[in-house]
């Protein structure tokens, strides 16, 4: 039994019955909806029309937003049905970003995550659902797509239907009659900053808006003139996570890595300062992730409601093991014993997945096309090293004002060439991944807004500029002052920052409906 | 194929269900069981009880049902009314939102008295027993001192019948019924009428071959609901439709034809489809010699030739000879090919076309009801009046029971009504009302508004502002109103009237071929009553349910009427006591009770085979079928009781008995006919003629006021189309509509982009728009969607208030600054817009929309037409950019100069008298209508 919607928009008048009878049904919060009309007109006058688009969760067979849920919220139901527990959510808000179809969003009443679960509650009695109800010219149809008697199942069978975004592999179940292509893709949709009866939610994110488009609109383009508020998820809480583990990670790889290499004379800063400061900002990367949350004090739920599929909670206890690895290590260097070398190369590997694992996360956020690099695992590795060499130049340029002499001359020159040869492999990364277009359209614009957009600006200058041309100028001047490389460190550290930021800005900058 | 890897929560492991049904059936209504979509996936289950009623969002009267939970007592939801022969169970967007405006945390929920100065806004509490005896007081001495007159409600939105309030004002003797139809529907429905007898059309669309709309009836208009789903029912089915908007419509964007037309070039198109229709004989002959009057034509305007139908066939052709598509093409700035296409699907389509001009351009423009009689002769031509799949006179499917203890006719004729200017006005002069009074025509001792804003939707509201603070001119002024308005601040009494879920009303509507009555009832008193509770009136009800003194207006009126006359003596008292009871006072179960038992025909057989009294099945099921497939009441035959000692003119063939007309005999054959004069479809109409406008006797095109000839493009000037609606708002009553406000809230100029290239202007940008009493200043949005030359702005958009925390809702109106800065000079200024607010709703501090648009109404002067009355919206406007000192939202407006307009447009009128010294043709429709002695002027 698989249930599926069939939505005729040959039918449909675009009243906005179906939105305001859903949000009556769940009483569902002002600026946030389980299913809306979009608006969007083509055409030059006199040869214009309007048309319109019902919008909602597609209740996937593949559901992305299933297998990222960390807490197993989200799931399906033997009917087929995408259902949610919000008493389950963390408000990790992973599935808003797994979600090729902008279905999902945050109540504000329970910080929780919802969606159109099929009005489940109904149909668990027998009934349809609200939507499908109200709607004066029955354009939404509902019904058992494994059942070929069923209506849904034989006009499915005999018309001509679509669905959203097919090449996502989500395998929807809601088919669309009368509407394709421009219709259903915003990047076939010319962008607009208003609506023709209301004004943009001032909390949206515009930066997709922001490009070039024509005094006269070009006749076959599609032009969106209605909207519902479609808010980002994440913000700089998660920008910083990144930008905090390829601290941990890289201090302790390069802590691992030094200390394999025979560089005793700088002991004490590879095997206590380099873990401390590891373990230092894991705590804050795993801060930052709760703190995202919208739910916090739920956090706890990985442990005792997990989804083993979900990245969020294997890379969660990824971080965990890491941690106490680190402890361990810590304890015995304290405890005056010795410091395995199984330890160290164990504690080494898990930094390396630390850092690394979050290119499955984000690879698990199917709807952010610009996140599914193949590149992004080995650049994490790639930023986890330059941060972790930048950190320790830094270091050594604290220690410079305090009395002690910790970093010999060695580890400090070692540290600047592989600093200035991660940053040359960063560089060559984010080109690739940049200037040469693969993937999906939403991915080459997602990058456009880095290069050529209203992110350019920002990148350009602190990314490229301060964050790696201007240290690798700094670092490479013959002069014997260590100024200009703490210099480099620091801007090195501001510039991988500012590139998370932005990565994460332009991933979730390109519109899903 | 359910993978493995997709965990499953160990909520899921549930019990599949079987095939889904829509309704819960009625059987299980009174104990339903849901489950709480608040704590699902837990099951907890809600028991309730499932009541109908009908929606209060517009006309349509479409069929809600209420889900109330048994223990709280707090409606859930509304649904639609799966009983409902018109809705089905379905509803727009403004039906479900209801719950917003019954659950709105700022309604009001007593009776509010003014403290201070009228316009103040400053309010205190009060009983209803005090606002009863001072109003009852104030009507009884107006009758008592002959002053009749200047006692009048004054009503927006009935949402009921209008003979169920007739009852009221004609028990009073008073000629009281002011509406709002002439800034409305006023211009279509005199058109219709002229024809038959009988204001609007009743298009059978679903079995329409082929659909015509002067209309955006997939968005909006009566009755939006209902005849969507059948437009889209018969789209589905291979139907073609055609929609003539000058804008891009919802409704035109699904049609097949769509004529952006020049505003008031409609008439023009029409008549140059007519014309396709008699140059290449493609019309119904047979019917329009049966069922025209054309022998009266020819013996008043042909007289010189032989009285043939053929003749008449001549010239017709004749007469329309120069409505070549070509012509019209060029007046309305289209193509011409595409009229004689749709000419030729309307042939094709025969006597199943449909056809409809509710607002659109018959509201918009000079002359707009000859667009109605444009269209009307359309489907007359080709035979489709009252035909499966053609369009009916409403009439033919609606039903309205009598209720019990009809008063006489009022004796007296009120000219603040009708005043001799406009003999032929369809409904009322009311936005010319402030005028009226203004001139010294008349003052208003008891004044009600009801569920009207006239200082808000009707032209040329500072005008109203300015009457409605005169105390000496509206001496007491009573406000009933579910919220919050602009016109209520300017009340004495702001009077809580209940919405959809709060009242009891009997509404009967033509939505398709067959005839129908809904019933709206208080839920909360019936849920309350069947716990065993007992309440003399509703708003004590609403009090225990915790909603505070909300009340209903048949109560009230009961009431009213009852303390206006306690004793009997001035003969009111006997219609409002109990038919069941004499010399009780009747309630509202009396009253509902006797017109379902005596006045519904098959109601009280459907009730006795269910085994429920006539009341019972209707606040059971609160709808009824009582005829389907109604088709062709003209053809009805006379029945024999009345044939007998009748008689029949050999001229003009009408049946008479006792000096009543019964009806005609077409083809040998008695039957009902039309209630014309003639008894026909009346193509020549000899009342137009006889009141002085022969050269309008016969549908004709007049150019409109705001015809190409009048608008200097090149000038800066354009035409403003201010009246297009949405499909998620209605007037006043949606602005606590939260669920409907954040989708749609504000009102910006429609440029097409042609027009923002020469104003050198982009979406976003301020303008200018220039009346002649005013101005505002809106920001523009460029589309393709309107015509080049004109500049469109929605109705609906624009709210106001006075102050921060009163006198508007607070989802939908901008605090605004109003002064006078020189006598009768009117500035408004948005202090600020709409804001987030505390309330016991969290959604209140959810609000993100921060515009509400621009109130562009206000700078409009009254544009009365001179046959039809209807006030033309459309403006000559001349565009401008803002100055720096001008800001968005600003609204500038001279009263003076509103007020020597009005004088202008009254100089078009050609007044009353008409033959026989009548005030007005008696056979013309007229809401409320006086006894026939009241339509005469008093000699000397």
């Amino acid at each position: 039994m698989r249930y599926g919607f069939l939505i005729d928009q040959h039918r449909c008048i675009g009243c906005h019955a179906c939105t305001v009878a859903c949000k009556e049904e769940h009483n569902i919060a002002v600026g946030v909806n389980r299913t809306w009309v979009k608006y969007v007109e083509k055409g030059q006058y006199p040869d214009t029309r309007r048309h319109f688009a019902v919008l909602r969760c597609n209740h996937c067979d593949d559901a992305p937003c299933i297998e990222i849920c960390p807490t197993v919220s989200l799931f399906r139901r033997p009917d087929g049905i995408v259902d949610f527990d919000n008493e389950r959510c963390i408000g990790c808000k992973s599935c808003m970003q797994a979600c090729p179809y902008d279905a999902l969003y945050i109540d504000p009443e329970r910080n929780t995550a919802a969606k159109c679960n099929f009005d489940a509650s109904r149909v668990e009695m027998g009934y349809k659902p609200a939507c499908e109800v109200v709607c004066p010219t029955q354009a939404i149809l509902s019904g058992d797509l494994d059942d070929p008697t069923s209506t849904i199942s034989k006009r499915v069978a005999m018309e001509k239907v679509s669905v959203r975004k097919a090449e996502k592999g989500t395998k929807p179940k809601l088919f669309y009659a009368g509407v394709d292509g421009d219709l259903l893709n915003p990047t076939m949709m010319e962008p607009q900053d208003t609506h023709f009866w209301a004004d943009k939610d001032p909390g949206e994110d515009l930066y997709a808006l922001k490009t070039k488009s024509a005094d006269r609109p070009t006749p076959g383009t599609a032009r969106e003139v209605y909207d519902v508020p479609h808010i980002t998820p994440w913000g700089k809480k998660i920008a910083s996570y990144l930008w905090t583990k390829s601290i941990s990670t890289g201090v302790l790889l390069l802590s691992a890595l030094l200390l394999n290499m025979g560089f005793e004379q700088d002991g004490i800063l590879l095997s206590i300062f380099g873990p401390m400061v590891s373990l230092l900002f894991l705590a804050a990367t795993m801060g930052l992730l709760v703190l995202d949350l919208k739910k916090p004090s739920r956090f706890i739920f990985l442990l005792t409601k997990p989804n083993l599929n979900s990245w969020l909670v294997l890379g969660g206890y990824v971080l965990m093991v890491f941690g106490l690895l680190l402890v361990a290590w810590l304890a015995l260097i304290f405890n005056g014993g010795m410091l395995y070398p199984w330890l160290v190369w164990l504690t080494a590997m898990f930094a390396v997945a630390s850092a690394g694992y979050s290119a499955f996360l984000f690879a698990q956020a199917r709807g952010r096309d610009f996140w599914q690099s193949p590149m992004l695992f080995w650049h994490l590795i790639v930023q986890a090293f330059a941060a972790g060499a930048a950190f320790f130049i830094l270091l050594r340029g604290i220690e410079a004002l305090t009395p002690y002499a910790l970093m010999s001359p060695a580890m400090f020159a070692w540290l600047n060439q592989a600093l200035v040869i991660a940053l040359f492999a960063s560089l060559a990364m984010i080109f690739g991944d940049l200037f040469m277009k693969h993937g999906a359209e939403e991915s080459v614009r997602a990058g456009e807004l880095l290069l050529t957009g209203p992110l350019s600006k920002s990148f350009w200058l602190f990314v490229i500029g301060l964050g790696v041309v201007g240290p690798i100028i700094l670092m490479l001047w013959p002069i014997s002052s260590i100024v200009p490389n703490v210099i480099a460190a620091v801007l090195v550290l501001f510039g991988l920052w500012m590139y998370e930021h932005l990565w994460i800005k332009a991933g979730q900058a390109v519109p899903l409906s | 194929m359910p993978d493995h890897r997709i965990p499953l929560n160990p909520d899921a492991l549930k019990l599949e269900p079987n095939g889904l049904a829509s309704y819960p059936p009625v059987e299980k209504w009174d104990d339903w069981v849901e489950f709480d979509t608040a704590e699902w996936p837990r099951k907890v289950e809600k028991h309730c009880r499932i009541l109908p009623t009908i929606c209060f969002n517009c006309e349509a009267a479409c069929g809600l049902v209420a889900v109330v939970e048994k223990d709280t007592n707090k409606i859930r939801r509304f649904e639609g009314n799966p009983e409902h022969p018109g809705s089905r169970g379905r509803n727009c967007a403004k039906g479900p939102a209801t719950l917003n405006q019954v659950t709105d945390p700022e309604r009001i929920r007593y009776p509010l008295k003014r403290v201070g100065k009228r316009g103040e806004g400053k309010w205190e509490r009060v009983s209803w027993d005090e606002v009863l005896q001072d109003i009852a007081g104030r009507v009884r001495k107006a009758l008592q001192e002959d002053r009749r007159n200047e006692i009048m409600y004054h009503v927006g939105r009935p949402g009921h019948e209008l003979l169920y309030h007739q009852r009221v004002l004609h028990s009073w003797g008073i000629d009281g019924h002011n509406s709002h139809t002439n800034v409305c529907s006023a211009g279509a429905r005199a058109g219709y009428a002229f024809w038959s007898g009988i204001d609007r059309p009743s298009p059978d669309h679903a079995n329409a071959r082929f659909i015509l709309l002067l209309s955006s009836h997939l968005e909006t208009g009566h009755y939006f609901n209902p005849h969507a789903q059948r437009i889209i029912e018969a789209k589905e089915a291979g139907t073609k439709i055609a929609v003539i908007d000058t804008r891009l419509s919802n409704t035109a964007s699904k049609a097949d034809y769509w004529m952006s037309t020049w505003p008031g070039s409609e008439a023009a198109i029409l008549l140059a489809m007519c014309n396709v229709l008699l140059q290449e004989d493609l019309f119904d002959r047979d019917f329009l010699r049966h069922w025209v009057n054309w022998e009266e034509y020819l013996r008043e305007e042909h007289s010189d030739k032989p009285q043939t139908f053929q003749t008449f066939v001549a010239v017709l052709k004749e007469s329309y000879a120069s409505f070549t598509p070509e012509f019209a093409a060029k007046e309305a700035g289209i193509e011409p090919g595409v009229m004689v296409e749709v000419a030729h699907e309307i042939a094709k389509a025969g006597s199943a076309f449909s056809a409809h001009v509710w607002r659109n351009t018959a509201a918009g423009n000079l002359g707009g009801w000859q667009v109605a009689r444009a269209l009307q002769f359309l489907v007359v031509l080709v035979g489709a009046v009252g035909t499966v799949g053609g369009t009916a006179p409403n009439a033919a499917n609606k039903y309205i029971p009598a209720p019990p203890l009809m008063p006489p006719p009022s004796k007296v004729w009120n000219e603040l009504l009708i005043p001799k200017e406009f003999p032929l006005a369809f409904f009322e002069m009311s936005f010319l009302l402030p005028h009226f009074i203004k001139e010294g025509r008349g003052k208003l001792a008891m004044y009600f508004t009801r569920v009207y804003n006239p200082v808000w939707t009707n032209p040329d509201g500072m005008s109203w502002i300015e009457m409605l603070s005169d105390e000496s001119k509206v001496e007491r002024h009573a406000c009933l109103t579910p919220t919050w308005s602009e016109t209520a601040w300017f009340a004495d009494y702001v009077l809580p009237m209940g919405h959809a879920s709060e009242r009891h009303d009997l509404m009967s509507q033509e939505t398709q071929a067959a005839r129908w009555i809904g019933f709206r009832q208080p839920i909360l008193r019936v849920a309350l009553e069947k716990q065993g509770k007992k309440f003399a009136t509703t708003y004590e009800a609403h009090e225990a349910a915790g909603i505070g003194q909300v009340w209903e207006e048949d109560e009230f009126w009961i009431e009213l009427s009852w303390r206006v006359d306690p004793d009997g003596s001035l003969g009111i008292r006997k219609y409002f006591e109990s038919p069941y009871e004499p010399g009780k006072k009747m309630t509202v179960d009396d009253y509902y009770r006797w017109i379902f038992e005596n006045s519904v025909p098959g109601l009280p057989a459907a009730a006795d085979k269910l085994g429920l009294t006539p009341l019972e099945y209707m606040r059971r099921y609160g709808a009824f079928l009582i005829e389907d497939n109604v088709y062709k009441v003209h053809e009805a035959a006379l029945k024999s009781s009345d044939l007998a000692d009748s008689s029949t003119d050999p001229n003009s063939k009408i049946v008479s008995k006792n000096g009543a007309v019964l009806g005609v005999e077409v083809d040998g054959k008695a039957c009902v006919g039309f209630p014309t004069p003639s008894r026909k479809l009346e193509f020549f109409s000899k009342t137009i003629k006889d009141w002085k406008w022969p050269e309008h006797a016969i549908p004709g095109y007049i150019k409109s006021h705001v015809h190409p000839d009048n608008i200097d493009l090149a000038a800066g000037e354009m035409l403003l189309l201010p009246t297009f609606r949405l499909p998620t708002l209605i007037h006043t009553r949606s602005g606590n509509a939260k669920w409907l406000y954040e989708i749609s809230n504000r009102n910006p100029l429609w440029l097409n982009s042609k027009d923002a290239q020469n104003f050198d202007v982009k979406t976003g940008d301020l303008l200018k728009v220039h009346t002649e009493i005013g101005y505002f200043i809106d920001k523009v949005w460029v589309t393709e969607g309107i015509k080049p030359g004109v500049i469109a702005c929605s109705h609906h958009l624009g709210r106001w208030r006075l102050a921060e925390e009163q006198g508007g809702e607070r989802w939908s109106t901008a605090l605004v600054d109003l002064k006078q800065m020189g006598e009768g000079k009117w500035m408004m200024r948005t202090i600020h817009g709409i804001k987030p607010f505390k309330s016991d709703d969290p959604d209140s501090s959810r609000i993100f929309w921060q515009d509400g648009g621009v109130h562009q109404n206000l700078t409009f002067p009254v544009q009365p037409d001179f046959i039809s009355g209807q006030h033309c919206w459309h403006q000559k406007v001349r565009i401008t950019k803002p100055g720096p000192d001008d800001k968005y939202g600003d609204v500038f407006v001279d009263t003076n100069k509103s007020h020597e307009v009005y004088k202008k447009w009254l100089l078009k009128t050609r007044p009353a008298p008409g033959p026989d010294n009548l005030r007005r043709p008696y056979w013309l429709p007229r809401s409320y209508k006086p006894a026939l002695e009241a339509y005469y002027f008093k000699k000397g």
